[in-house]
């Protein structure tokens, strides 16, 4: 599918990166960069870039089709707790789904969201692989 | 001998390789080939780029391995080149995107270069130039590429993808200070794409003597000239890799013995990555070195040109290596597929958009 | 309410928005003694009619089209619970005295285009710039949680399908339900999966359908030829971020949302009250029924063999998910069971219908009285 050009290139922040936002008030992190804490409503937060490290924590294999998708296909979606504290919802690629499990490390890279259109525009942005060996 | 007229080096470096392989065998048996051909030319199997990857989301990788093992602030990058024959968008620089996603700072020289396999090595060239000029502080010359090659030809045997990024700077920031760089550029149709052409052509044999050898060897030679260096003066030599037999042959006829070559040499296991051939060879040897050792890279592009530079290894390398992962980590990294998989990852199979 | 009708749940490729609604409209106003143009609001809900049918504020064009001459005209589009604000809207009007004959009317033609296009367009109940953007689905959730809930509780995979076997067994004695038939739990394993370990005899089905119900007031009532069902009270709640939440088995808007409305309303729910919730996917259905304090936490399970009024219609999965008019849907099934008129005879004096945007985003409850 398309999406607005404008809208695409306001998200990088929370695309090419992951930011965490923190509350001066009530201390929780959340992830994402956003204008209000989601916990306590506070405006009184701070945005942290995460070094994109984690755990997976949950995840699914799906085969649920939406046009332009489908050369992903099957996806893998999972819940990674970063390593500064709060959850993020992401696609993990890169990934044998015999190997997958509860617990694995995972690191954030820059992959295609999708590419569909020959014509159109490429989304960049994150995904979690297993974390490549130093 | 020579002293440095540089005060520029390479303060940290980095590789990509896909997760996805294929077996250069089956490739052939998919096409008919007599097997044998992949022995004769020395490749086992070769990198898949997957379906999500491209030649940003590699050179990406690769960038920020170079800036971690460099420990600089990225908005001290002053310049950002990417090396590639294989640009997602032909009108829109890919460099950008990395830059942003590195958060490195607007303010900076920034372009796409094309010189077939060899345009990384001239960002490394153009970095090395703007940093002694004092113009920047530090420029980031990366190298990646999803090679193309015609589905059937022999060239697919070989064609892969992979990224490798260099940032250069300051001399005394460095683990390996440059010591001498030429350049030696002819019109050598050997290997050419139309713009708006899926796959390359080539000669065949052309791009064996008049191109690969003709060039390399020359720059070679203009290096050793310049400099008063000999083959005896380096402990590696690190030439464009397309196949596993190339390097090993201008080796020989440069006179560099075997052992001095043999350990840059990764395309058997990984393919021609095109701009990140020579350089992730250079990578790995950059891993495996020891301070005050000598390196010559010696990359080649089509079209065709070939570059000579002479590097010293500093003792700044050995803390730097295990900061990110290695060349030989990512060649072990490694999951094979299918010829059908490696059609639809790499877009050899038409579909229809509804 | 003094009346409701509804279209057969079906994938209708022969019939128009329109058309659907005519037939439900007609149902409704029958034996009301009011037609179209005695009617002051006219409240449709749709989730995706600017989407699927190209069509803003479709209401403009039904009135123009079914004869409401008199009438103010507004579209509630809020996604997943459209059908339940609508219903809000409408019980605030007659309260506050500004209207004293409502209709809501409820539609949606999921079956318009192919499903990948579908899984596109229904995907838009979830945050666009979060998870449209990366290709996250809400199925994908529903597998999430469903993992969760095995692991922390212990509970099967086959215990879980035990909801989707009630709903079709329900759907089989109602007449406008979608899917009409029984299935088994050993069909579980050749079911195709949509996201694992979530398949489709675990989901909501395409549907097209249409719903409407007439709200009046006190006055108005009195003079219908229907034995009137009061729509007593409505709260709603919202949750945080499914991928922000300490337990995703908990679907703590449903429980917020059903706190205040119990303590204001002094009602408490109990296994043999009738309700009608969202079991989008049956997990859904479970986690719903054990946050509306009916079941213990891991227990719904067991529970849903004691509820015999649960889902009467065969909830969203077997009755079926035309998205804006389903809490029509779930609404005319509990008027029937509290008229007398469903497949199960009830005696209770309330009931209760649950809608929720995704899983539990945005929940929503509309009690029920027999009018007294």
């Amino acid at each position: 599918m398309k999406h607005s050009i404008s809208i695409f290139w306001r998200l990088k922040d929370n695309h090419y990166k992951i930011y965490v936002t923190k509350c001066g008030d009530c201390g929780r992190v959340a992830s994402l960069k956003r204008l209000k804490c989601p916990y306590c409503g506070s405006r009184n937060v701070e945005h942290v870039e995460s070094r994109g490290f984690g755990e997976l924590i949950n995840y699914t294999v799906s085969y649920y089709r939406t046009e332009g998708s489908e050369q992903y296909l099957p996806r893998v979606v999972g819940l990674v707790k970063l390593d500064e504290g709060p959850v993020i919802v992401g696609e993990i690629t890169d990934v044998d789904l015999n190997e997958l499990s509860i617990g694995t490390r995972v690191e954030a890279v820059l992959r295609k969201y999708s590419s569909e259109d020959p014509n159109g525009l490429i989304y960049y942005g994150l995904k979690f692989i297993p974390v490549i060996k130093k | 001998m020579t002293s440095s007229r540089f005060r520029v080096g390479i303060v940290g470096w980095g590789a990509y390789i896909p997760v996805y392989r294929i077996k250069a065998k089956e490739i052939a048996r998919q096409w008919g080939f007599d097997d044998r051909v992949t022995d004769s030319i020395w490749i086992e199997e070769k990198a898949v780029a997957g379906a999500d990857e491209d030649t940003v989301t590699m050179g990406w990788y690769a960038a920020r391995s170079a800036l971690l093992r460099a420990g600089v602030n990225p908005g001290d990058i002053g310049a950002v080149f990417v090396g590639t024959e294989s640009k997602p968008y032909a009108v829109k620089p890919s460099s950008t995107i990395i830059a942003d996603a590195l958060g490195i700072s607007a303010k900076k020289l920034s372009t796409d270069l094309e010189f077939a396999c060899r345009a990384g090595s001239e960002g490394i060239r153009i970095s090395v130039s703007l940093v002694e000029s004092g113009a920047v502080r530090y420029g980031l010359a990366i190298g990646s590429d999803t090679a193309q090659a015609n589905p059937g030809d022999v060239l697919e045997l070989t064609a892969s993808s992979g990224a490798a990024a260099y940032l250069v700077g300051p001399a005394d920031e460095s683990v390996a200070v440059f010591e001498s760089l030429v350049t030696y550029v002819t019109d050598t149709p050997d290997f050419w794409r139309r713009d708006g052409s899926r796959y390359p052509a080539h000669g065949e044999g052309f791009t064996g003597e008049p191109a690969y050898f003709h060039h390399i060897v020359s720059a070679v030679k203009m290096l050793m000239n310049e400099s008063g260096l000999k083959p005896s003066d380096f402990d590696y030599a690190v030439f464009h890799q397309p196949n596993g037999k190339f390097p090993l042959q201008v080796g020989r006829v440069l006179g560099f013995p075997r052992e001095k070559v043999l350990p840059s040499i990764v395309t058997p296991w990984i393919g021609n990555t095109y701009n990140a051939s020579a350089l992730l060879g250079l990578a790995k040897i950059l891993e495996n070195s020891k301070p005050g050792q000598r390196i010559l890279v010696a990359p080649f592009g089509s079209g065709a040109g070939a570059d000579a530079i002479s590097a010293l290894v500093t003792d700044k390398v050995l803390e730097r290596v295990g900061k990110a992962p290695t060349v030989e980590k990512l060649i072990a990294r490694k999951k094979y597929i299918s010829y059908a998989e490696y059609a639809k990852f790499r877009n050899l199979i038409h579909r229809n958009l509804w | 309410m003094v009346g409701s009708g509804v279209t057969k749940v079906d994938r209708h490729y022969d019939k128009n928005y329109l058309v659907l609604i005519d037939e439900a409209v007609g149902k409704t106003l029958a034996n009301s003694g009011l037609d179209a143009s005695d009617i002051e609001y006219l409240i449709v809900s749709t989730a995706f009619s600017e989407s699927i049918l190209n069509q803003a504020d479709p209401s403009t064009y039904i009135a123009q089209n079914l004869g409401f001459r008199n009438v103010k005209a507004l579209t509630v589009s809020s996604g997943e619970v459209s059908g339940a604000v609508a219903l809000d809207y409408a019980h605030a009007l007659i309260r506050s005295g500004k209207a004293s004959r409502v209709l809501v009317v409820g539609f949606e033609k999921m079956s318009e285009y192919p499903s990948w296009v579908i899984n596109r367009v229904y995907s838009k109940i979830l945050e666009y710039e979060v998870e449209g953007i990366k290709n996250v689905a809400p199925s994908d959730y529903a597998a999430l949680i469903m993992n969760d809930y095995m692991r922390r509780y212990g509970v099967s995979r086959e215990s879980i399908i035990k909801w989707s076997i009630k709903m079709h067994e329900n759907a089989v004695k109602t007449p406008h339900a979608q899917l009409q038939f029984t299935i088994s739990a050993d069909s579980l394993s050749k079911a195709l999966r949509i996201s694992e370990p979530l398949t489709m005899l675990d989901s909501h089905p395409t549907s097209d359908g249409a719903a409407a119900l007439l709200l009046v007031n006190e006055s108005v009532a009195k003079k219908a030829g229907t034995t009137p069902i009061e729509l007593v009270d409505v709260e709603s709640s919202v949750n945080l971020p499914i991928y922000l939440r300490d337990d995703l088995t908990y679907f703590s808007a449903t429980a917020a949302a059903y706190k205040r409305l119990s303590s204001r309303n002094g009602v408490k729910l109990t296994t043999n009250t009738a309700i009608n919730v969202y079991d989008t996917y049956d997990i859904y259905g479970l986690l719903t029924i054990e946050a509306l304090e009916i079941c213990a936490r891991g227990e719904a399970v067991k529970c849903v063999d004691e509820m015999p009024y649960l889902n009467v219609g065969g909830g969203l999965k077997a009755r079926g998910h035309p998205v804006g008019a389903t809490p029509l849907y779930q609404v005319h099934e509990l008027r029937e069971l509290m008229s007398g008129t469903s497949w199960v005879k009830y005696d209770g004096d309330i009931s209760l219908a649950h809608a929720m945007s995704g899983p539990d985003n945005n929940a929503w409850l509309i009690l029920l009285k027999g009018w007294v």
